[in-house]
């Protein structure tokens, strides 16, 4: 009997943690939504705070800037990260030295730097007065701060969409890297017998390899640019937010009556970040991404 | 052979310089500068006015960085205690439901988790635990608990039951068996759990903000204001102060490993 309960009883303590804590919270988030509140003496259900948000236009409009914004900043930091794990294997191809592995480092960096510091760095890069603004009028190609495009604080959210693909680049190298690593060094020797240079390499042997893992990379900075708060808070405008943000702004709006729809596009949120979930889950176990192939 | 060397070689110098180098460049800059006009690419002088005042005892930094160390770190130990047993379980026992399992344990890393922490905001409020650093201790540990998890469970799988077995024909007990032959086993995957987990514990701002209603101050939470279009001089420096803790809390759980497996080859080695 011990042996048969004693699995569960050492996953207790963790699974009744997020139990309590976290599907707790969105229990809980899930009924205040349907307008269930015994605090203020609410026992009815409703689904008053769906209907209104299906309606506004403010709720559509903030769900096609998230996805716009986590699509282009997703396929960025894929093509970004793609280009530092390819040139990093290639080094380390033809180098024998560890000097990769410092290299691999270095480029590591921005994945450590939080994300309200990475939203600031772009914040002094990119406004129509920073860094970029100024070598291009020192360099006397703008005349004036307005000729520097708005690319902080715009309603399309580029200053969001450079941040992440900033942060996330890294990420995207550091999925793809392991997988690279296993291709052998005697492929290499193959492929210049035949003839292929190293872009006939890289194209016909290297990206094949790489595609599935790269894909669930991408994949998954997609569903977590989807989801962050921090960064289109800092660098995004009020109207249109982000789905996030917008909940935010919802919920400290001041007026009671406003919560539960700030919780309602909370469980909209988690719903659409569990299917995006289970897509990645499934392709990622069908493609085997984790373990490469044999 | 050379020559296509020397090419990666200064593609990757320039994309170094490009993704990692620049943009710390104004983030430096700004810090020093006293003034900073628009055409100019460089300060029009320097001084070190932000730093006196960021690191002065009087500007609360200091106190947000012991509030914000204190958080990671209890955060972290109950962590490393909840999954310990956890991955044990998840990796060496065949379990009925283990999906569903993990699925549970996993879920905060896919659902956003301020969703959670928005939705048991009021029962917080209710209990007492709003504003105080004992329930911000509880919404980090959502978020971070999988990490530590999933990387104990790394170490698990590659840890044979027949290295207990034979500790167990030695006489020793469950005691002397975990600390003598699991817990050093498992000790890089607490490493790097724990890594995570302090950083991931570090980034937060909007849950702590909401538990912590800007009663528990954080490195975060005392930057936002700044960094939302304060003095853009006391903003740098306190992101680069931001950003050196969170690299020193890494590097230095790295450092205190290596340590300890060099310390331990030296013992083994005089043994």
């Amino acid at each position: 009997m011990w042996q048969k309960t004693k699995p569960y009883l050492l996953l207790l303590p963790a699974i009744g943690t997020i139990v309590l804590l976290f599907f707790g919270g969105l229990f809980d988030g899930l009924l205040k939504s349907l307008g269930y509140f015994p605090a203020i003496g609410e026992t009815r259900f409703e689904v008053t705070a769906y209907t209104d948000l299906f309606r506004s236009s403010e709720f559509w409009e903030s769900l096609v800037l998230t996805g716009r914004v986590a699509a282009l900043s997703s396929v960025i930091a894929a093509v970004l990260g793609a280009v530092i794990a390819v040139s990093l294997f290639m080094l380390n191809e033809s180098a024998k030295s560890g000097g990769a592995q410092l290299w691999h480092r270095l480029f590591q960096l921005p994945l450590t730097i939080p994300h309200l510091v990475g939203g600031y760095i772009v914040v002094l890069l990119f406004m129509q007065s920073g860094f970029l603004s100024k070598i291009l009028a020192s360099a006397g190609l703008i005349d004036e701060i307005r000729d520097f495009p708005v690319l902080v604080n715009d309603p399309f959210g580029w200053g969001i969409i450079l941040t992440y693909a900033w942060k996330e680049a890294p990420f995207v190298s550091l999925m793809i890297y392991p997988v690279l690593s296993r291709i052998h060094r005697s492929w290499r020797d193959v492929a210049r017998i035949f003839g292929a240079g190293s872009w006939n390499f890289i194209r016909e042997i290297v990206l094949p390899v790489m595609v599935p893992a790269w894909t669930i990379a991408t994949f998954i900075v997609f569903v977590f640019t989807f989801s962050a708060f921090e960064v289109p808070f800092l660098l995004g405008v009020t109207y249109p937010s982000m789905l996030p943000v917008f909940s935010y702004q919802l919920y400290t709006s001041g007026t009671l009556a406003d919560r539960p729809e700030a919780l309602a596009v909370n469980i909209i949120l988690a719903a659409l970040t569990i299917l995006l979930g289970l897509v990645v889950y499934y392709f990622s176990k069908r493609w085997n991404v984790l373990k490469g192939w044999d | 052979m050379k020559k296509p060397r020397r090419l990666l070689n200064s593609i990757l110098f320039l994309l170094l310089f490009i993704v990692i180098g620049l943009p710390f460049v104004p983030l430096v800059l700004s810090s020093v500068s006293f003034g900073w006009q628009w055409p100019n690419v460089l300060p029009e002088s320097f001084s070190f006015r932000v730093w006196e005042y960021v690191l002065a005892g009087s500007s609360g930094t200091w106190s947000a960085v012991g509030v914000s160390l204190l958080i990671a770190f209890i955060v972290t130990a109950v962590n490393i205690l909840l999954a310990v047993p956890a991955a044990n379980a998840l990796v060496r026992y065949s379990l009925r439901g283990k999906w569903l399992i993990e699925a549970i344990v996993f879920a905060p890393i896919i659902i956003p988790p301020f969703v959670a922490v928005m939705g048991i905001h009021l029962t917080f409020l209710r209990l007492g635990l709003t504003e105080t650093i004992f329930g911000v201790v509880l919404a980090h540990i959502s978020p971070t608990l999988p990490y530590m998890v999933r990387a104990i469970m790394i170490s698990y799988n590659t840890l044979s039951v027949d290295w207990e077995n034979q500790a167990r024909m030695l006489g020793a007990g469950p005691i002397s068996r975990f600390a003598h032959v699991v817990l050093p086993h498992l000790l890089p995957g607490i490493a790097a759990g724990a890594s995570l987990s302090v950083l991931i514990s570090l980034s937060q701002y909007l849950i702590t903000f909401i538990i912590g209603s800007g009663q528990v101050v954080t490195l975060p939470i005392l930057l936002f204001p700044f960094i939302s279009g304060g003095d853009p001089a006391v903003a740098s420096a306190y992101s680069l102060l931001y950003a050196g803790i969170a690299i020193m809390a890494l590097v230095g759980m790295d450092i205190a490993l290596k340590k300890y497996y060099q310390n331990k080859k030296i013992a083994t080695g005089k043994g």
